[in-house]
């Protein structure tokens, strides 16, 4: 990219320390935004979209933890600042929108007192100044009355205001970046398409870049430049946000896309994918999307595929690699490594299809952990 | 094989396929202060006019949707369609008896025709019981399986049904996901053979890939059972999707009931047209939205005249004085209620 980024995540990993083991809910995520670029991440529930969000702006809740990589921004590293130069960071260069704008303001305090607090602490202005700031702010977000509905308490306003006074402290020290979890999952379409619309605009004349965070593709088909489709902790996909809608790359996307239901046809039936997202508990092997892969192969149940080319996006598919797609079906290794490990997963190759159709996407043994001894021998390698 | 025996010629004495017939249904509910306060700080009495005033009919076989956005009165109507509230006025007609018949012993047949799945599938299974347990509730509760074989046999008749392993019977609530739990409430919806399922938001709590399972089981099961629904939604794709007819509500009342076709082509009212506008577009054609401006009024205090005067950019003096009748339009198709589409201004 020509311009620097402005937010650049790098190797990002956040780990979760249990009685049961460490589980790993955000696996090497990297990406990054450039000013003024909307951004989108979509994924399904457990995905870990709002656990990326919150890694970014030091918010993760202990015992969750960034185990790996770098968060800079504009050049310099935040992920590793004290919690006091922390503070300085969020809300003045990182604001923050997040689902429910009820829980997200304080309600013993004006919104008034929570506007003019965030300003002065940010921005050395005196208190005047910053109240009148805080009028214009929420002029702009088009709550009318401004004047006097800023000395009013959060439970004062409809929930469609209150986040757009959430907004208005989010945006409230001009900060770079905003990152929005979920901003309008709460509200009512018509409410929905209000606050969408105000989001694009303040941030497009502000030249703020965003990071919207949502499980609605039809609001990031609206808003966002660019999107990330996250899938079990990683990167499913990602490029310019009509080719991803359009011409998705990565077997996740297409079934994702086509579940939506759309007005543009009559459909009977819609796609649909089978079975639902790991739990972190029971990551499988290889891909982590290979049991619900359509187009699985071999090299799937082999090492997790990264981040490559396809099409004008970028893929984390083995379907995108031309050494896999060329050694396809010539490897009979269905599973690499010590077969002691393979009680962690509980998709294990039967043993007929095994031997009828290598190579070929087959059904799985999805069964009691106890029995996985009995496979074990066919799927260790190899038979060739 | 069905283990249990299919109840034979439904309960009809209207003769033709209409199944559910609701008359100017209302629902007031009493939100007044206490007594004291009404007393000591003068406070008025509080009506919450949740449903106003509805009438619909929904034939066999076929599925209406109610859409709207919160407090709009939906889930309200859905719980009177099952009896679980009694209407403040009008009536509701189920194979032509009166709903209200259907607390008695001789509405024992006709509840058992009646089923709903409720929007959370966390909160709407029991924790404590097997999964077994809970399909095999409404069997015990009706009397309609004797010996625990055949409850065994039907139960896991039920399970492949929606998809699930007879297996799965063993197991609790808290070892399925969201969409399992789901296909685990349609199971026990199933077990009395219903024909008339109300269903409130059952894939709201879903991811969309999950909410696509369920829609598609959903509409499985209706072509090979022959159920009709009432199904209740705020997103206006998945009604599109799942619906023959939709009705569209605002503050307690419906302001438009159209076939999806043409309510989705060629919507008449203006709050209709609105919500369509409103929806994110992912077919990013590009065009350009109007978003309307101004939020719901308190239902409390509902604004007069036609309630959704306020927001509409067609309101003129008859709208703020007079509420509009619902009632067919010219070409007949839809039915709706507002001034500006009577008087063809609009």
């Amino acid at each position: 990219m020509s311009i620097a980024p402005l937010l650049e995540v790098r190797n990002l990993r956040i780990e979760f320390p249990t009685r049961r083991g460490v589980l790993l809910a955000v696996d090497d995520i990297s990406l990054s935004i450039a000013p003024g670029e909307v951004l989108g991440v979509v994924g399904e529930s457990g995905a870990g979209k709002s656990l990326t969000g919150a890694a970014i702006i030091g918010l993760l809740e202990p015992p969750g933890r960034i185990a790996a990589g770098e968060v800079k921004l504009n050049g310099l590293r935040i992920d590793n600042l004290p919690y006091d130069e922390m503070r300085k960071v969020r809300g003045r260069e990182i604001g923050a929108i997040f689902q429910d704008p009820l829980t997200s303001l304080n309600p013993l305090y004006t919104v008034g007192q929570q506007i003019v607090e965030t300003i002065t602490t940010h921005l050395h202005v005196s208190a005047a100044v910053a109240r009148r700031r805080a009028i214009d702010l929420l002029l702009a977000t088009g709550i009318p009355a401004a004047e006097r509905r800023i000395d009013h308490y959060p439970h004062q306003f409809s929930g469609g205001m209150r986040q757009r006074v959430v907004i208005a402290l989010a945006l409230a020290a001009e900060p770079k970046l905003v990152i929005a979890d979920e901003p309008t999952t709460a509200l009512d379409v018509s409410i929905q398409a209000q606050i969408i619309t105000l989001l694009k605009r303040l941030c497009r004349d502000k030249r703020t870049a965003v990071m919207l965070i949502t499980h609605d593709m039809g609001v990031i088909a609206e808003t966002a430049d660019r999107v990330a489709v996250m899938y079990a902790g990683r990167i499913a996909e990602i490029g310019p946000v009509a080719d991803v809608i359009h011409r998705p790359q990565h077997p996740y996307t297409v079934g994702l896309m086509g579940s939506i239901p759309t007005f543009g046809q009559d459909h009977a039936r819609l796609a649909q994918i089978e079975g639902s997202m790991p739990r972190l508990t029971a990551i499988p092997s290889g891909c982590a999307f290979h049991p619900r892969c359509p187009k699985m192969f071999d090299r799937c149940l082999r090492g997790r595929p990264d981040l490559m080319p396809a099409g004008t996006s970028q893929a984390s598919c083995w379907l995108h690699d031309p050494d896999a797609l060329r050694t396809q079906g010539k490897d009979s290794k269905y599973f690499e490594g010590d077969a002691s490990q393979i009680n962690q997963y509980n998709t294990v190759l039967p043993v007929d299809r095994v031997a009828g159709e290598k190579g070929k996407p087959v059904k799985y043994f999805d069964g009691d952990a106890s029995q996985i001894d009995h496979y074990k021998t066919v799927i260790r390698p190899s038979d060739e | 094989m069905s283990a249990v025996p299919r109840p034979k010629a439904s309960p009809t004495r209207t003769g033709d396929d209409v199944i559910v017939m609701a008359k100017d249904v209302a629902k007031y509910f009493d939100v007044s202060p206490p007594w004291l306060n009404r007393v000591l700080e003068r406070k008025p009495r509080a009506i919450l006019r949740a449903v106003d005033g509805v009438s619909f009919e929904i034939k066999r076989g076929e599925t209406l949707s109610l859409v709207g956005e919160s407090g709009c009165g939906k889930s309200t109507v859905a719980r009177l369609l099952v009896g679980l509230y009694q209407p403040s006025g009008g009536a509701v007609e189920f194979f032509g008896h009166n709903l209200r018949e259907i607390s008695t012993a001789a509405g024992r047949a006709l509840r058992q025709k009646l089923q709903m799945i409720f929007q959370d599938p966390y909160a709407s299974l029991n924790p404590r019981w097997r999964v077994a347990d809970i399909i095999a509730e409404p069997l015990k509760a009706h009397g309609l399986v004797q010996d625990r074989r055949a409850v065994e046999a039907r139960v896991d008749e039920l399970l492949n049904q929606v998809r699930l392993a007879p297996a799965d019977k063993e197991k609790y609530p808290h070892q399925f996901s969201g969409g399992q739990r789901q296909r685990i409430s349609i199971a026990r919806a199933l077990a009395t053979h219903p024909e008339f399922l109300v269903c409130d938001e059952p894939t709201s709590a879903l991811d969309v890939s999950v909410q696509a399972q369920v829609l598609n089981l959903m509409k499985d099961l209706q072509r090979d059972l022959g159920l009709t629904y009432l199904f209740i939604s705020h997103n206006l794709a998945v009604v599109h999707h799942i619906s023959d007819r939709v009705g569209v509500m605002y503050l307690g009342k419906l302001v438009e009931l159209a076939p999806k076709r043409t309510i989705f082509s060629a919507p008449r009212h203006p709050y209709t047209r609105m919500l369509l506008d409103a929806i994110p577009d992912l077919e990013m054609s590009g065009r350009a939205r109007t978003p309307v401006a101004g939020e719901v009024p308190n239902p409390l205090n509902p604004p007069s005249g036609c309630t959704f005067h306020p927001r509409c950019p067609h309101a003129n003096d008859r709208c703020r004085r007079e509420a509009p009748v619902f009632k067919p339009t010219k070409s007949g198709v839809s039915q709706v209620a507002c001034h500006a589409v009577e008087e063809a201004r609009i």
